[in-house]
């Protein structure tokens, strides 16, 4: 019982389902940060691909009926951006309550902080490498089946990455290697695994048509790049906080 | 730095009992994830078009794959 005399404050885990509230509670705090940078920063960069939309429509004197307007749009662009960030802080609860004591941190606001990070590399470094997100008006309808494959092989080869390197640290630690040593296997291991992951799954099929000016395609990249890192900063420090605080109480 | 040696009982924390339905809920989430975002009328049929124009925004932001 030695090794608990350092660490008093964690003798005791935390129950899963007081957690799981708190992250609950983060994922909505995420949600609600990322869908007003959606609203404000990402809204400005969808304009102008919306404009090139209704240009071509006119062009080709083609009936386009719109289902909802633009502002019942936003909303479902905000509830959608909130529903998915309650759904990472659940699948996030799970995860870290399994591997809560395999993490590196020494309280909880840094435990989290690293599956968050992990977190934000899987679902949103990764694809921005691989298959970046685009705005309206420049995917073809006829290769989202693949377009859509090539994104959860991406997200899948994230998670493996993970569970791969995660494994790799845990047993180059308990063989007593220093941190420096471990951090750096975990390093190089990291970047052969994605270098791997970007040759061997196939790029998007689609081009982007001539029509589109590559600052709106660059401009709606940069600001879904910058919603996903509020969503998952917002909710890594708010869990992190929340859970610590939880922890100190059990 | 003397404590950089780390040996695993250093860092004992004590393990969360993870229930089953803490995976069963977060299976269902990604289910309804899909269904919000990329569902196109696979399994929603006809409501997944509204779905699908309803949540269009979120979609393209988050990174997803879209027309």
């Amino acid at each position: 019982m030695a090794a608990t005399l350092e660490e008093p404050r964690q003798q005791t885990a935390p129950r899963f389902g007081p957690l799981l509230g708190r992250f609950a509670l983060a994922g909505l705090a995420g949600g609600a940060a990322s869908g007003i940078w959606a609203m404000v920063v990402t809204e400005r960069t969808i304009t102008p691909a919306l404009a090139l939309e209704e240009a071509r429509t006119a062009a080709s004197h083609e009936h386009s009926e719109e289902l909802f307007s633009r502002h019942t749009q936003l909303l479902g662009g905000f509830l959608g951006t909130v529903i998915a960030a309650v759904v990472f802080s659940v699948v996030v609860a799970a995860v870290f309550a399994g591997v809560r004591h395999r993490l590196p941190g020494r309280s909880d606001v840094g435990r989290v902080a690293v599956l968050a990070a992990i977190g934000f590399a899987v679902f949103a470094l990764l694809p921005a490498i691989k298959i970046p997100a685009n705005p309206p008006a420049v995917g073809d309808p006829d290769t989202i089946d693949t377009r859509t494959a090539i994104y959860i092989a991406v997200l899948g080869a994230g998670v493996v990455t993970a569970l791969l390197v995660g494994a790799l640290v845990g047993t180059l630690r308990s063989r007593g290697l220093h941190p420096s040593a471990v951090a750096t296997a975990a390093v190089l291991a990291t970047v052969a695994l994605v270098t791997a992951m970007v040759l061997l799954v196939p790029d998007s099929p689609d081009s982007i048509s001539a029509d589109v000016p590559a600052a709106v395609v660059w401009d709606f990249r940069l600001a879904s790049l910058g919603q996903l890192a509020v969503l998952w900063t917002t909710l890594g420090l708010t869990a992190g906080y929340l859970v610590d605080k939880l922890a100190r109480r059990a | 730095m003397t404590s950089a040696q780390h040996s695993p009982t250093r860092t004992a924390v004590p393990r969360i009992a993870v229930p089953a339905w803490a995976w069963a809920l977060a299976l269902l989430a990604l289910f309804a994830l899909y269904l919000v975002a990329q569902d196109n009328g696979a399994v929603l049929a006809s409501a997944g078009d509204v779905a699908h124009e309803f949540f269009h925004d979120a979609r393209h932001s988050l990174g997803m794959p879209c027309h």
